[in-house]
């Protein structure tokens, strides 16, 4: 899976030193929170979309809300994300 | 005292380099609030010791302007910039979903406020804080005469949505609250009381009018609101009120706090506790977002 990104998958940030496997790759995360907000966020996209794995996701934005586009085949979804504190998805919305 | 605004540790020895070699360790081990810290108020790409400690001299530096306008800048920064704070937008034209939401998390956030301002009050000599306290108080929580406080205004705003006043008070705090209050427990009752002074009352910044004319983007609603009947009469009455007093009250503070800080030499524990204390806020203003999301189902 690609994703738009060469720091931490979620943010970009190059801070911090979390390597995690997510979707058969091991990648990059500054921190645990940043960690768990992506693979909330992948677990939404698979459940909206019944895709069982992903090509490709970029995001877009940052803590106060981000844009999401997640590929698989010829199939793209657009969401509009925010994440809790606690970095459970408090908002995801196709457009 | 240099000290960390995440953790509030006093770096050793004193000085941004011991700072940043301690921002620097703690991002090392992957904390997710020193990352944040990092990610939001210096850079997302990971620094190097010297230029991390040249970027924070500057970050920390008042440039010879008052304290209060550093903490005002470091206020708009977070929730005022474009685009403003997702609880601002929301709150523009708040649904009922928002202004509930606004409800149940923030009666937690005031009975907290309340032990807040009496620990700087129990922790001050000085008779103008403890009357500054007082007014605070008075205007937040107890109510004077004739005129209800904020608390019992923001009850009043619940029930005019549908939502007893029972079951507001029966409903716990959401994580991002609860971490909140502790947060601001810890810091009234452990920090210098110039500091806790600052931490607590420049989040009365945010509904201050003024703001704008300061760079901020946006008022905290839009005050068309107060007018017409887009909101009930009990929310434009609580919502009139915090307009009206957290401008006085936030000046006032911030003048307090400018000038005890500087006669009793902690500003740069204001400075931690300040950005320590956005940073709760910024999370607990989602919370009230969250909040007001189970409304809507």
């Amino acid at each position: 899976m690609n994703v738009n990104f060469a720091g931490c998958a979620l943010c970009d940030s190059t801070w911090g030193n979390v390597w995690a496997e997510v979707e058969g790759e091991r990648r990059f995360f500054c921190c645990e929170l940043c960690l768990r907000q992506f693979r909330n966020l992948l677990a939404r996209v698979k459940l909206e979309t019944g895709w069982v794995h992903l090509d490709a996701v970029e995001i877009v934005g940052d803590r106060s809300g981000r844009t999401c586009t997640a590929s698989c085949g010829s199939g793209t979804l657009r969401v509009r994300v925010a994440f809790n504190a606690e970095g459970t998805l408090r908002q995801f919305e196709p457009f | 005292m240099t000290k960390c605004p995440v953790c509030l540790r006093e770096s050793e020895p004193s000085g941004f380099a011991s700072l940043a070699k301690h921002l620097e360790a703690q991002a090392d081990g992957s904390d997710s609030d020193h990352v944040r810290w990092l990610n939001q108020n210096v850079s997302r790409t990971k620094l190097g010791a010297p230029e991390l400690t040249e970027r924070l001299e500057r970050f920390f530096d008042l440039k010879g302007a008052p304290l209060s306008e550093w903490i005002k800048r470091r206020f708009i920064a977070r929730f005022y910039a474009e685009p403003a704070h997702p609880f601002v937008r929301a709150l523009q034209h708040p649904s009922r979903a928002t202004l509930l939401g606004y409800v149940v998390e923030h009666q937690h956030f005031l009975r907290q406020w309340v032990r807040s301002c009496a620990y700087i009050m129990a922790r001050t000599d000085r008779p103008d804080v403890v009357l500054y306290e007082l007014d605070n108080l008075n205007t937040e929580y107890g109510g004077t005469g004739a005129t209800p406080a904020h608390y019992e205004l923001l009850l009043r705003m619940g029930e005019s949505l549908g939502v007893s006043r029972e079951e507001i008070l029966a409903t716990a705090p959401l994580p991002a609250t609860r971490a909140g209050i502790d947060g601001w427990n810890r810091i009234a009752s452990t920090e210098p009381w110039p500091a806790a002074l600052g931490a607590m009352h420049c989040l009365e910044l945010i509904a201050h009018r003024d703001l704008v004319r300061e760079g901020a983007s946006s008022h905290y609603f839009d005050p068309g609101i107060l007018q017409g009947t887009e909101i009930s009469d009990a929310a434009k009455a609580f919502l009139r009120e915090g307009y009206e007093a957290d401008m006085g009250h936030a000046g006032q503070a911030l003048a307090l706090v400018e000038r005890y800080a500087a006669e009793l030499g902690v500003v740069p524990d204001v400075q931690a506790a300040v950005l320590r204390s956005i940073d709760l806020f910024d999370d607990y203003l989602i919370a009230r977002l969250e909040r007001g999301a189970t409304f809507e189902r």
